[in-house]
């Protein structure tokens, strides 16, 4: 079992904050943000953490750096399906979402729009077209460029969702989810994901989420629940 | 109607929330009132053991006029900053018995309604940007109902009664008082201190910030036994915020059974509420969490208890059918009855008040956010209606009776595959959990083959054959 406030390797320093009142002191702000890109160069996750950030720069919003909130949206897109994004979403300044006329759109405005942009099609599990939008712009490669990674994590995500959604898939499916062709696919494939090749066809083990079983849950019934008929039948013999 | 935000006041205070008028204050001595046998014995008590103190409650708890100008919410905001600094930095702990459990519950649930309906009316006028005189007064006192300060206040009030520490320690089956200091062995501290962690849930759910509200809930345990059940208001708003919390992480099944079992321990106990004053602002969070209760099961079917089901049902009959119809018809509806139901969004800073077209209402921006992930989800019922039908199917001919593309079909599923399987509680605090399947349907893609399962429930007989058992004795 797991809990959403937990991270592996969150350091000592960072709990503390966490736990205590200085996650509301806008002078740990600079903690958080390095934090943050310790994160993004090795590898590792902790929304909860990346969540108070968020929330102090709520509460300060002239202590607020762009690259650090897109940093934190680039790494919630790497756990999807789970609600990470729109829950760091939830904590950003209300204007970067729904633009107001008074305003021109900002550099910040739009990369966000770009990276919810990014989350529902990854949400809506459209890989293809995802890698496609990638591809698109080179504002996604600036977005993405200081977190080391990206694209393999983004790429053992899809394979987690195929392998819970399948048992067979032909090759060329499986290619434009994953953005990969022909040595390179077949080493992810056949190493990373450990699923089989024949000709055109990828076949996965069966695992829990594929197997599609039909169940019938059974009544349980405990004896208990005829203490009462039980007790009548001595007390008033029929 | 507001979210929640006041299940404890009597009719008048809580209509008018989205009007200017908005009534602020319910006052401790009123609600001492309504929930005490012999109010005027209680008042005596406080009146003979302090005077100052007395003289403090009543400042607080002057109930706003009808119309309350800026000033007097100044003034409410001044008096609850004197009580609770007189209450938590005197020389040693402040000598007085609680008259009730409601009372502690009471105030923090004031507090913070009136600190909720203070930011909603000064957004509403930095967006009108009219009355400049009242803008003129908001820009200078920014710090007046400030987040940092009411944030402060629960938090002191918190930590001055040990409560975390007391609640852990009764978690661990130890003694409270062993940890509960000075203070916090006193009633009047332990219950203030009790309920602003329920007070924080709510602040931290107003604010956006969904995990850290059930974080704050770690200490407490969820149940019938639990302190805060003894008082109807604290026990209502805890799950309506705890269940609208998981709402907002997507894990709609834990939102369905914090939702449930909150509105059938209500209806169950009806009888013994609906006497109340309060029993109508209750009512209509019942209605509140009803809309939200139709949106979860839409999102994540699922089925409710018997009772449940049929009140959802006589109150939402229409909406509930197009929400699990899915499709692009539902999206009116789900946002219809998310801004109905949802609590009071507060931004957590003061509007622009140079730039009135630059506030965004934090409702709409919640919302906006939230509609995003169910605009992803909304195809769900329909695929389930016809999977439901078969144990396997081709995906090319399922996509021709839906009339989508095979490929935009093969997505919907891969969706519906992610959103059944959710993060779900089991044990410890309110953020941990397994993911677990929650759908009784479930499948596979072999190709374009689909195998379809479904987990289903055998019948249940013994309780009708002991029913009948029991019948055909009487």
């Amino acid at each position: 079992m797991s809990s959403y406030d937990d991270a592996k390797e969150r350091p000592e320093h960072i709990t503390n904050i966490l736990n205590g009142l200085d996650r509301y002191n806008p002078e740990t702000t600079t903690i958080f943000q390095d934090y943050v890109a310790y994160q993004c160069e090795y590898d590792t996750y902790d929304c909860y953490a990346n969540l108070a950030l968020l929330k102090l720069y709520q509460f300060n919003p002239h202590l607020a750096r762009d690259e650090t909130i897109t940093n934190i949206l680039v790494k919630a897109l790497t756990v999807f399906p789970s609600s990470d994004f729109s829950l760091c979403c939830h904590l950003l300044p209300p204007n970067l979402l729904t633009p107001t006329p008074n305003t021109q759109a900002s550099d910040l405005a739009e990369a966000v729009q770009k990276l919810t942009g990014l989350n529902s099609l990854l949400e809506s599990c459209q890989f293809k077209e995802f890698w496609n939008t990638l591809d698109s712009d080179d504002l996604y490669a600036d977005l993405i460029a200081d977190v080391s990674g990206f694209e393999d994590t983004i790429r053992t995500r899809i394979a987690g969702v195929t392998n819970s959604s399948m048992r067979e898939v032909t090759r060329e499916l499986l290619e434009g989810f994953l953005n990969l062709t022909d040595d390179k696919f077949d080493t992810f494939v056949k190493e990373t994901a450990g699923w089989s090749i024949e000709g055109d066809v990828i076949t996965i083990p069966i695992n829990k989420d594929n197997e599609a079983k039909p169940t019938i849950t059974r009544e349980s019934v405990k004896f208990d629940q005829f203490s009462r008929q039980i007790r009548r039948a001595y007390e008033q013999p029929a | 109607m507001l979210a929640g935000q006041t299940p404890y006041q009597n009719g008048t205070q809580d209509d008018d929330f989205d009007d200017d008028e908005g009534i602020l204050a319910a006052s401790i001595v009123e609600a001492i009132q309504n929930n005490d046998d012999d109010p005027s014995q209680t008042l005596q008590n406080i009146q003979s053991r302090e005077d100052d103190l007395q003289s403090r409650l009543q400042a607080a708890a002057t109930p706003l006029e009808y119309q309350a100008s800026l000033e007097a919410r100044y003034a409410s905001y001044d008096n609850y900053c004197s009580l609770f600094h007189y209450i938590l930095n005197s020389n040693g702990p402040v000598e007085l018995d609680l008259p009730t459990y409601y009372w502690a519950w009471d105030v923090i649930d004031e507090f913070i309604y009136q600190f909720n309906n203070f930011c909603a009316y000064r957004n509403r006028l930095a967006k009108k940007g009219q009355n400049q005189e009242e803008l003129a007064s908001l820009r200078e006192n920014q710090q007046i109902w400030g987040c940092y300060s009411v944030l402060n206040i629960l938090y002191s009030l918190i930590q001055r009664s040990q409560m975390n520490e007391q609640l852990a320690a009764i978690k661990r089956g130890e003694d409270p008082n062993t940890v509960a200091g000075e203070y916090g062995s006193r009633p009047l501290y332990r219950m203030l201190g009790y309920f602003s962690i329920i007070g924080l849930l709510r602040v931290h759910c107003l604010l956006g910030d969904f995990t850290l509200a059930l974080k704050t809930l770690d200490d407490i345990e969820l149940n019938k036994k639990a302190v805060f059940a003894r008082v109807m208001g604290a026990h209502f708003t805890t799950y309506y915020y705890v269940g609208f919390c998981y709402l907002m992480m997507g894990r709609y099944s834990d939102a369905i059974k914090a939702f449930s079992h909150i509105l059938l321990y209500v209806t169950r106990t009806k009888n013994f509420h609906n006497k109340s004053t309060q029993f109508d602002s209750i009512s209509k969070t019942m209605d509140q969490m009803y809309a939200l209760l139709a949106m979860c099961v839409a999102l994540c079917p699922t089925r409710l208890d018997d009772t449940i089901h049929s009140s959802l049902r006589e109150k939402y009959a229409d909406q509930l059918q197009k929400l699990q119809r899915g499709g692009p018809d539902s999206l009116p509806v789900f946002e219809e009855l998310f801004q109905a139901s949802a609590p009071k969004f507060i931004s957590p800073i003061p509007p622009d008040f140079e730039n009135p077209t630059n506030n965004v209402d934090p409702m709409q921006h919640h919302l906006q956010v939230f509609m995003l992930d169910v605009k992803n989800n909304m195809m769900a019922p329909v695929l389930r209606s016809y999977l439901k039908l078969y144990t396997s199917m081709d995906l090319q001919k399922l996509a021709a009776f839906l009339e989508i593309k095979p490929d935009e079909l093969r997505t919907k599923l891969l969706v519906f595959k992610q959103k059944s399987r959710q993060c779900k509680w089991v044990e410890g605090g309110l953020l941990s959990g397994d993911i677990v399947n929650v759908s009784d349907l479930d499948f596979a893609l072999q190709q374009d083959l689909i195998h379809i399962s479904e987990a289903k429930v055998g019948r249940k007989l013994v309780d009708w054959y002991l029913r009948n058992l029991t019948r055909s004795y009487a």
